[in-house]
């Protein structure tokens, strides 16, 4: 195994333990727990979305605006990694030109603040 | 069989299998919620792979971007539409000789393909990843200095499509009071407080 | 990096483009409403000095920058300057349109000069990296303009389409130059070249056919063609005046740099697909303009039927054809804006009015837009003293000259078909009885552009297309001397 692999071994062990518990986790209630479900248990508590019911309902358009802008940001920090691992290498150029790239976001986030895209009515 | 060369090639299976089963389960489970929920799990699993492959960047981008944001998307679009599936797949049947066709010839084609592909030399010589500089670290060598243009430009597609996607959902609703922080902030006792001389008996 | 310097001012004309499209995307959010239509005016006089700055600043020699990604040559300058020019008059056009509907916004404007730097880069592009940004660019700037008017159903319908659809030619695209890349093991089109002459493998033929698809799509040409009716009706008229000119230009351009300049020793390849697409999109668009009631949707197949003879010219694979090609476009490019002109001037007291027989005695209500009307559809339909008729007569010539002679014939066959379409307009601009209302008075930008257009498609304008055959056969003995 080389010695990137060997990196990320306990990576895939803590995912494996992760697996086991939560595996166990759900099967435990199965055996254990007592079940005597009634309507009123699988009632909507509160006023909270009623528990069974078709999901698929009308959203406010705003979610959606929400998540596209996450996305954005999302990558601009994506090409981020790259960047702060190798600055000590590539030099002042490569710095300016992130500043560039992070100056024409920039622009976009004080537009889409002034907008009032980030606000919820 | 030696731990080294073992652990590896179980892992491989392992997510290759978990990938190509979710992947398949996608396109037939019957809730199309569901179908996000095993997309995410294809990601994990690419990312996984991806992993072993020595491209980490790669398997980050695959968990940071996809299944952080793409994937979140893709729900949000499943939940938001209102589309009947059930209807949606009866012309099944009748479109499966077609498709069957069409998926054949693919088929067929990406054989071909892979039949006649030989690496060029060149391209060989030109693989520039050394053992001691890490997939990223690779990648932030050029990306940001040989290919700074296409990173500029990058960005201002990014803008662009922030834009458009402000432009076609915003929509501001005109009687409701909004949060001014700068005007909260900056109130003082005097703007909210009057005194005033009431007289005893009349009230004000 | 010592060719910075050199980079950034031959990129000078991108770079103000840029600078002035976020400063004014931040003018806009803060000065609201009021400055919106001073904003896009801005717009169009920024798009037209950079069109201006970039013919002023032809280089003597071909430059690639950033290392092959852009080459900035005679064809680049050409492709530019179009493509600026038709995005500023598209932009005048809806600029006028728009603040009657008091649908106007900032953010028209910026994504029209961000699609017109898309364009900037696709015209300029010698990588597959750079194409692709280049398109994607413009395309996604296209997409949110079809969607504009957010309160029209079919406005979102033909945004949905649009975006559904590009996606998937973008997807083509890339599995299409991906291929190329695996093959040939260079982004770079000097370096597919090398390869190619080195080592013509059968992956690169299926890697140029898919990038081929792609492209087609861009410039709806046939059988790539389904989106573009539902996307030219449903989209604001002043959108579809803009998606018919300045992208097809760029486009056009795109396709014929990428397969004259790496691809040509590939030419028995590609060539019978671009024939194919060719014979195709003029079929597909004549026959299906026949059916149509509604000019929009007219326009739409008339656009798949002209890009057929714009591949023409592409598939003959010579000098000639480059500069048939140019002029062409051209010609397209300023027909089919004082067309739109028109169909914008087609406003009744109640609204826009789209039908073709809404233009029903137009001669006897507004005969000088009758006149305009009337000389531009001549030109469309190529015939002869009308400046349209050379553009395909020299199409014809290049195809001859590449022993494409039934190819040729072919498409005057289709032209004669065409004819009808353009003819049976204008019998009702001249023939059919008037209805009981007029059409309101046409605004001034409409009146220049529909005169200025018409002008310059009559024989005289004798400067015109000795100038545009001079400066085009410069370009492509450019780039056919590999300079």
């Amino acid at each position: 195994m080389s010695g990137l692999l060997l990196d990320y071994l306990p990576i895939l062990i803590f995912t494996a333990i992760a697996l086991v518990i939560s595996f166990a986790f759900l099967a435990m209630p199965l055996i254990m727990a007592p079940a005597a479900p009634d309507d009123e248990k699988h009632s909507t508590y509160e006023c909270g979305f009623p528990a069974f019911d078709d999901s698929r309902m009308k959203f406010d358009i705003r979610f959606y605006l929400v998540a596209i802008l996450f996305i954005v940001f999302d990558l601009e920090v994506a090409f981020l990694f790259p960047w702060a691992v190798s600055l000590g290498e590539v030099g002042p150029y490569a710095f300016w030109a992130m500043m560039v790239f992070l100056g024409e976001l920039i622009i976009g986030y004080i537009y889409a603040w002034k907008v009032g895209a980030l606000e919820w009515d | 069989m030696e731990i080294e060369t073992l652990l590896p090639a179980l892992a491989f299976y392992l997510f290759a299998g978990v990938a190509v089963i979710s992947a398949l389960m996608v396109v037939i489970a019957r809730n199309p919620v569901r179908s996000v929920l095993f997309l995410i799990m294809t990601f994990f699993s690419a990312a996984a792979l991806f992993v072993m492959l020595g491209a980490e960047f790669l398997a980050l981008l695959l968990i940071v971007v996809y299944v952080g944001a793409v994937a979140v998307l893709f729900l949000f679009v499943v939940m938001m539409l209102d589309v009947d599936f059930v209807e949606l797949k009866q012309g099944f049947a009748e479109y499966l000789p077609l498709g069957a066709l069409l998926s054949f010839v693919l088929a067929v084609e990406l054989i071909i393909l892979g039949a006649t592909f030989r690496i060029p030399k060149e391209f060989v010589a030109q693989t520039p990843i050394t053992a001691d500089v890490s997939n990223i670290e690779a990648f932030g060598r050029v990306l940001y200095t040989d290919y700074a243009f296409f990173f500029e430009a990058a960005g201002l597609i990014l803008l662009v499509a922030m834009i458009g996607a402000i432009l076609l959902t915003l929509s501001t609703k005109k009687d409701v009071k909004r949060q001014k922080v700068c005007e909260q902030v900056s109130r003082t006792p005097k703007d909210g407080l009057k005194r005033v001389d009431v007289k005893p008996g009349e009230g004000i | 990096m010592a060719d910075f310097g050199s980079n950034m001012a031959a990129l000078l004309p991108e770079i103000i483009l840029v600078i002035s499209g976020l400063v004014l995307l931040l003018v806009g959010a803060f000065a609201g409403k009021k400055a919106v239509p001073a904003i896009n005016l801005t717009i169009v006089g920024i798009l037209l000095l950079v069109a201006v700055l970039v013919l002023l600043r032809i280089p003597d020699a071909a430059l690639s920058l950033f290392d092959g990604a852009l080459r900035l040559d005679a064809l680049a300058v050409f492709g530019k300057f179009a493509a600026l020019l038709a995005s500023a008059l598209g932009l005048w056009l809806a600029y006028g349109y728009l603040k009657t509907d008091k649908r106007l916004t900032t953010e028209f404007g910026v994504l029209i000069l961000f699609a017109a730097l898309g364009m900037m880069i696709m015209v300029s592009a010698t990588d597959l990296l750079a194409l692709y940004v280049g398109i994607e660019m413009q395309s996604l700037a296209l997409y949110v303009l079809a969607a504009s008017n957010r309160d029209s159903l079919r406005s979102s319908e033909s945004g949905l389409k649009y975006f559904v659809l590009g996606a998937l030619s973008s997807g083509l695209l890339l599995y299409g130059a991906s291929l190329i890349y695996g093959f040939s093991g260079s982004l770079r089109f000097e370096g597919i070249a090398a390869a190619i002459a080195n080592d013509a493998s059968v992956g690169l033929v299926v890697g140029i056919v898919f990038l081929l698809s792609g492209l087609a799509f861009k410039i709806s040409a046939a059988p790539f063609h389904m989106w573009t009716p539902d996307v030219y009706e449903g989209a604001p008229t002043p959108v579809t005046a803009f998606f018919s000119v300045a992208p097809k230009i760029a486009a056009v351009i795109l396709i014929a740099r990428i397969l004259f300049d790496p691809f040509l020793q590939m030419l028995a390849d590609w060539q019978q697909v671009v024939i194919a697409i060719s014979v195709l999109s003029m079929v597909v668009g004549y026959l299906g303009a026949i059916m149509q009631r509604n000019i929009k949707r007219m326009m739409a197949y008339s656009s798949i039927a002209n890009m057929g003879y714009a591949l023409i010219a592409i598939a003959s694979g010579t000098a000639g054809g480059l500069s048939g090609l140019l002029i062409y476009m051209v010609l397209y490019a300023i027909t089919t804006l004082g067309i739109f002109a028109c169909i914008l001037a087609m406003r009744r007291a109640e609204g826009m009015v789209e039908q073709m027989d809404d233009l029903a005695g137009l001669s006897r209500s507004q005969p000088a837009l009758a006149i305009g009307l009337t000389i531009l559809l001549f030109s469309v339909a190529g015939i002869p003293p009308i400046a349209g008729f050379f553009g395909k007569y020299f199409i014809f010539l290049a195809a001859m000259q590449a022993n494409l002679l039934w190819l040729a014939i072919f498409g005057a066959v289709a032209s004669v078909i065409g004819a009808f379409v353009y003819i049976r307009v204008v019998k009702i601009i001249w023939f059919d009885e008037p209805p009981q209302q007029d059409f309101v008075p046409v605004s001034r930008v409409q009146a220049i552009l529909v005169a200025s257009s018409a002008t310059l498609m009559l024989p005289a304008a004798i400067w015109f297309l000795p100038a545009l055959y001079e400066w085009s056969e410069i370009v492509a003995l450019s780039l056919f001397a590999g300079g």
